[in-house]
Formats: structure tokens, sequence, C-alpha cells
């Protein structure tokens, strides 16, 4: 029997069960409509319902939730439980089928039944509990060994006005397995999304992610994506991120096995009240792995960037190579940032470095170039995507790589 | 065509020009000579619109226009250009990108359409060509891995493409070898006309062989403290500044 892990936690709870009550009131109904589930299914149901009920919504009092209050804008959305469609092509050699229907394969249900992100990042996810709670919704992405696929798989996800939706996306790359998946958000209206992604790459496999989050302003958008890497094996992930009123991107990725590696850039742009949240954890788990983590983040207005990422070195992780930096650019006064990288290392023979700055565009270009005629808002503009493009050099795709600059280049016209 | 008028000007609270007057006519071109820190570079901003410098008087007048309100933009599409003493990296930004911009910059103020990309691409190589600076160079981010002289160059390209009516070179021979003091002074050659004047901030005789001011100017203090012909530049080159001392 699978179940979610119950943890004890203290008596002086950081946790707000109270707000369970609200965001559950649609369950009864949703239960009623599912007909036919396996058993261990509705035993993880259950336990994460159990769960979700003593701890409820992440609270700003949880050290991992401490600069990101979604309370407040989730609280609205306990009534209606929505149905998410993904649409997309049909690429050659890539196996999509729904999740529902892909329940008796083992692979399947492993990956449903491993909680993410553990606890001992201290970023509690009660958001994987509540998707376990309305797992009903999500794709199984599958490509068999020493396939690659050249064309890559375009997702659109959509998702109606004001509900919540929560599905699951489960990715498996067999052997020597080569994908690239841009994943596109762009909701109208208000709804909270939370989508949760299993992803698996087994030895010698590289899956290539894009993500493109432009959700509306009004909507709230939490991601959880627990990516295991095997030997040999890439995780190269791309984040152009600049929609929903709030968005937390959770992202924890496993260097399974020998000389794994994994690439998280990630591009924020952020004005308004927005609020841009990256919290990620990469744990080195065996020896010669390398990790890197590029996180940029431009923020206008009064908006609101938090960027947490850990690298976990494992004791038998020796030789890993792990790298970390953050860089966020303030365009006005009244925006902000807060950044915690962190390093937990108990391997001796590891390369690892982490930095993070927050700072304003600097002066002497942005002169040098209008003293060439070029106007002020395009010489920062131009300053802005030069500070941007950096998180999109991995990508090989030359019409990919101008698709994500364009959008960045419309985004600074608005 | 440019006329300052006793200008004052101070940064963070100390003034720098000190009732300086200065006046260029069409055509000709002007050298101006002084001490480190008499405020040479301070005046080729203040000129250019750089911000943070308090002009507490007087003003500067292209063409009799006032220009102390203009953004440096709008300098620029009026004619205005600095080659920097330090010229700027700027990095992510590629070379060719920001030529293209600023020529479209330039253009768009003055109410004229985009250029041509093929019609600029050809000017950049015709431009490039006489400085003796090569495609790579153009392809990398502006002035990134540039060698001290081959910034000055660039400082001297930019001015070619964009064509000013004033220019105001603020030692741009400064880490120059001789040759490229040569190609250089040929590209300031080249732009020499009645219709377009240069202001030449230089601490050496040498640049001077070979852009031919017309007038040179002794810069002391804040302040223009003597005025005469190419002679001038001689004679400071074997006595120095001490009679100017401040
Ligand atoms: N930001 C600043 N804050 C305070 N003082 C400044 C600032 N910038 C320049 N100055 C001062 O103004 C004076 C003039 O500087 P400027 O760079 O104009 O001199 P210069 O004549 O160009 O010298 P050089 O021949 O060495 O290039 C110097 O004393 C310098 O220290
Ligand atoms: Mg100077």
């Amino acid at each position: 029997m699978t179940t979610a892990t119950v943890t004890k936690f203290p008596e002086k709870s950081p946790y707000q069960p109270d707000t369970a009550e609200g965001i559950l009131r649609a369950y009864e109904a949703f239960v009623a409509e599912i007909d036919d589930q396996p058993q261990w299914l509705a035993d993880l149901r259950k336990s994460s319902l159990k769960e979700f009920k003593r701890r409820g919504i992440p609270t700003p009092r949880l050290e991992g939730w401490k600069f990101t209050n979604i309370w407040p804008l989730v609280k609205a959305y306990g009534d209606k439980i929505g149905q998410i469609k993904v649409s997309h092509d049909n690429v050659d050699g890539v196996i999509i089928t729904p999740l529902l229907q892909m329940l008796d394969q083992d692979w399947v249900k492993a990956a449903l039944s491993e909680d993410m992100p553990p606890g001992q990042h201290n970023t509690e996810n009660t958001l994987w509990h509540l998707g376990n709670i309305y797992l009903r919704n999500g794709i199984v992405i599958d490509v068999p060994a020493n396939t690659e696929i050249k064309k890559s798989l375009e997702l659109l996800t959509s998702a109606g006005e004001g509900a919540f939706f929560t599905d699951r996306m489960v990715i498996r790359l067999q052997k020597n397995a080569r994908l690239t998946i841009v994943e596109d958000h762009w909701g109208k209206g208000a709804f909270w999304k939370n989508r949760l992604t299993h992803i698996v790459l087994e030895p010698g496999a590289k899956l290539t992610h894009i993500r493109i989050q432009d959700d509306s302003d009004k909507s709230v958008y939490t991601q959880t994506t627990n990516v295991h890497v095997g030997r040999d094996a890439v995780y190269d992930a791309v984040v152009l991120c600049s929609g929903a009123a709030l968005s937390r991107n959770q992202v924890r990725v496993t260097l399974d096995d020998t000389c794994a590696s994994c690439h998280l850039n990630s591009a924020t742009l952020l004005r308004g009240e927005q609020l841009g949240d990256t919290t990620i954890l990469v744990e080195h788990r065996a020896p010669h792995c390398q990790s890197n983590q590029n996180i940029r983040t431009v923020l206008d207005g009064r908006a609101h960037g938090v960027f947490q990422g850990k690298v976990h070195v494992h004791q038998p992780a020796q030789k890993t190579d792990g790298f970390q930096m953050s860089r966020a650019l303030l365009l006005s006064e009244g925006s902000e940032m807060d950044t915690k990288p962190e390093l937990e290392i108990y391997a001796d023979d590891v390369k690892c470095s982490h930095g993070a700055t927050t700072g304003q565009l600097d002066q002497e270009p942005l002169f040098y170039m209008q003293s060439r005629g070029i106007e002020e808002k395009t010489a920062k503009a131009l300053l802005i995507q030069a500070f941007v493009a950096e998180v999109f050099e991995n990508i090989e795709d030359e019409g990919l790589k101008t698709a994500l600059e364009r959008k960045v280049e419309a985004w600074l016209k608005l | 065509m440019v006329q300052i008028k006793n200008l004052h000007a101070s940064i963070a609270g100390k003034e720098i020009l000190k009732g300086l007057t200065l006046d260029i006519p069409d055509g000709q071109v002007h050298a101006i000579m002084g001490p480190n820190g008499s405020g040479k570079s301070t005046l080729s901003y203040v000129i250019a619109g750089r911000e943070g410098y308090e002009v507490t008087g007087g003003e500067i007048l292209l063409d009799g226009q006032n220009i102390m309100a203009m953004a440096p933009e709008e300098r620029a599409a009026a004619g205005l250009f600095l080659a920097f003493q330090y010229p700027v990296e700027i990095p992510g930004v590629a070379m060719t990108m920001f030529m293209k911009t600023a020529i479209n910059g330039i253009r768009k103020q003055r109410g004229e359409g985009e250029i041509d990309a093929l019609d600029f691409l050809k000017l950049m190589k015709k431009k490039q060509a006489e400085l003796g600076m090569s495609d790579e160079m153009m392809k990398r981010a502006v002035n990134v891995g540039f060698s001290g002289g081959e910034k000055k160059r660039n400082e001297v390209l930019q001015m070619a493409m964009l064509e000013p009516r004033m220019a105001v070179l603020d030692e741009t021979d400064s880490g120059l070898d001789i040759d490229a003091l040569k190609v250089v002074a040929d590209g300031v050659n080249k732009l020499r006309s009645d219709k377009r004047s240069f202001l030449v901030i230089t601490h050496y005789q040498r640049l001077l062989d070979y852009i031919k001011p017309d007038v040179v100017h002794v810069m002391a203090a804040g302040k223009i403290v003597k005025t005469g012909g190419p002679e001038l530049a001689l004679e400071l080159e074997k006595t120095g500044y001490a009679e100017y001392a401040a």
C-alpha cells in the first residue's frame, strides 16, 4: 500500500490547518464523481487529505515559505475544481497517454507516490498533497530508449476562469532518449493552477525543458517539479516567467548516478504587484555530477522576487561540481528581491560556488548608449535584454532561442 | 557652430568648470591641452549631457540653439558626438546591434525612417575597413575584450558611422601605438569638412602633427587660460603648464 508520509511536527505549529477547510469545500462533490480508481490511489488520496487537513496551505511561518504568502490569493478558490486541458501536436516517437490510463504501470505509480520535495528542504509542500487529493487530470509522456526526437513537443496548458486546477505530468525518457518539451502557460482571467511534474531520465537521456509562464496577472501559478537524473543523463531547464499575480516555481533535481548533470536557467520578469518565487533544491547523490543554476530576476513597479536555492551534496557525491548564481535587477524603488542561497556539503572533494547580487542598471553604459543617440527607454531595454540573455544561451534550437528573446522584448515594450 | 559661454559646472558640490568660454566656428578643429584634473573630461561630459553635473551658470549653443535642457540622445540627434576618454564596456550588446540601434535612434528623432539593413551593413563594412577593424570584433559585445587601442579605434568608428556636426575627442590618442595613431588621425581627417567641427582634447603635441588644429587652447583649473595657434602646442611641449598653475 502506498501512502504519503505522515510527519510529526512540533507543538507550536507553523501550519494553518484552518485554511484546509476552505480549499476542500469542493472535495465531496469531486470524489463523488470519481468512479474507478485503483486502491493505491484511493489510499494516496486519503492520506494526502489527512496531511493537508493537518497543515493547510503553507504559511510564511515555514522556513521555506517565509517570503511568499499565498493564502490571501488562493483562499477564494475552494469551491470549484476545474479541469486543465493540455493540448499538443503529436510528435513521432513520443508516447503521450492520459494519466488515468497509466495507473497500472509501476513506474507511473512510483512517480505519483513520491513526495516532492521532501521535508528536509524545509519547503514543506502541501501543494503536493493538494495535487494528490484532486488527482484526475494529467498526462504521461514516454520516449523509448535510443530515440532522439528532433521536433520539440509543445504543450499548451489552458485553464478556465474562477477555479482551482491541478494536474500531473509524468515524463520518462528511457536510455539515451532525447527530447525537448516546451510548456506554454497563458491562461486568461483569475484562477489558481497547481501543476505537479515528475521526470525520470534514464542513463544517457537528455531532456530540454522549456517553460514559459505568462498567465494572467490575476492568476496564481504554483508548480512543483521533481526530477531524477540517471547516469550520464542531462536535465536542461529554461524558464521564462512573467505571468501570474503570484507564482511559485519549486524544483527538486536529484542527481542519482555518476556523471548526471542539470542546468537550471531561469528568467523572471515582474512588474506591478506581482510576486515570483523560484525555489530549487539540487541533490547530489553520486560522484562526478554537475549542477548549474543561473537565475535572473528583473523587477519593476512594486514587484517582489524570491529565490531560494540549495545545493545538497551527499557524502558519496565526491567530485561534485555545483554552481549557483542569482542576479536581480531592480528597475524601481518599490521593487524588492529576497534571496536565500544555501550549500549543504557532506562530501570533502567538491567544487561548489554560489553567489547572489541585487542591483540597478549601470549608469555608465546607459549614458554611453544615449550619447550615441539611443533613447533612454531603448537603451534600458537593451541592457535588460543583455542581462537576461545568458539564461537562453544553452538552447541549441535557434528558433526557440529567438522566440524566447522576442518574448523578453515584448515584455519590455509593455 | 558651438559656443560655450561662461560655463560653470560642479559635481558633488565641487566646482570644476569655473567660467569657461569657447567658440568653435564651422569647419574648425580646436585643441584643448591642460594639466590632469583641470576639467577637460568634465567639459566633454557636460557638452554631451551626462547626468550628475550641476550647471550653475552659462550655456552651450549648438548652431545658436541652447542645448542645456536636452537629453544626451537629443544632443546626439542634433549632431553632437563624444569620443570617450574611457570607452564603456556593454556586455551582452553586440557592436553591430548597438550601432544600428544608434543610427536608427538618431534617424527616428530626426523624423527619418529606419536605415535599410543592407545599406547599414555596407556602411559598416566600409568604415570598419578604413579603421582596420575586423568583422569578428563587430560581433563581440561593445568594447568587451577590446584592447585599449581597439577601444579608441572603436570610438572613431562610431563617429564615422554617425557623422556628427560637432565631435569632441577626449584623449582619443592615449593608449594608441604609432601606427594606430595614424589610422585614427586619418579617420578623423577624412571626416573634416567645412560643415563639421572638432574639439580635440590631448596631452600630446604628436596627435596635432596628424590632426592639424586651427586653434589651440590651454585649460587650467576649469577655465581657458590661453588661446593661440598650432605653435602654442609646441611651446607647451617644452615649457609644461607651470606658468598656468592655479
Ligand atoms: N564624480 C566626481 N566626484 C568628485 N570629483 C570629481 C568627480 N569627477 C571628476 N571629479 C574631479 O573633477 C576634476 C576634473 O576632472 P576631469 O576628469 O574633468 O579632469 P581632466 O582634465 O579630464 O583630467 P585628465 O587629464 O587626467 O583626464 C578632478 O579633480 C576630478 O577629481
Ligand atoms: Mg580627462
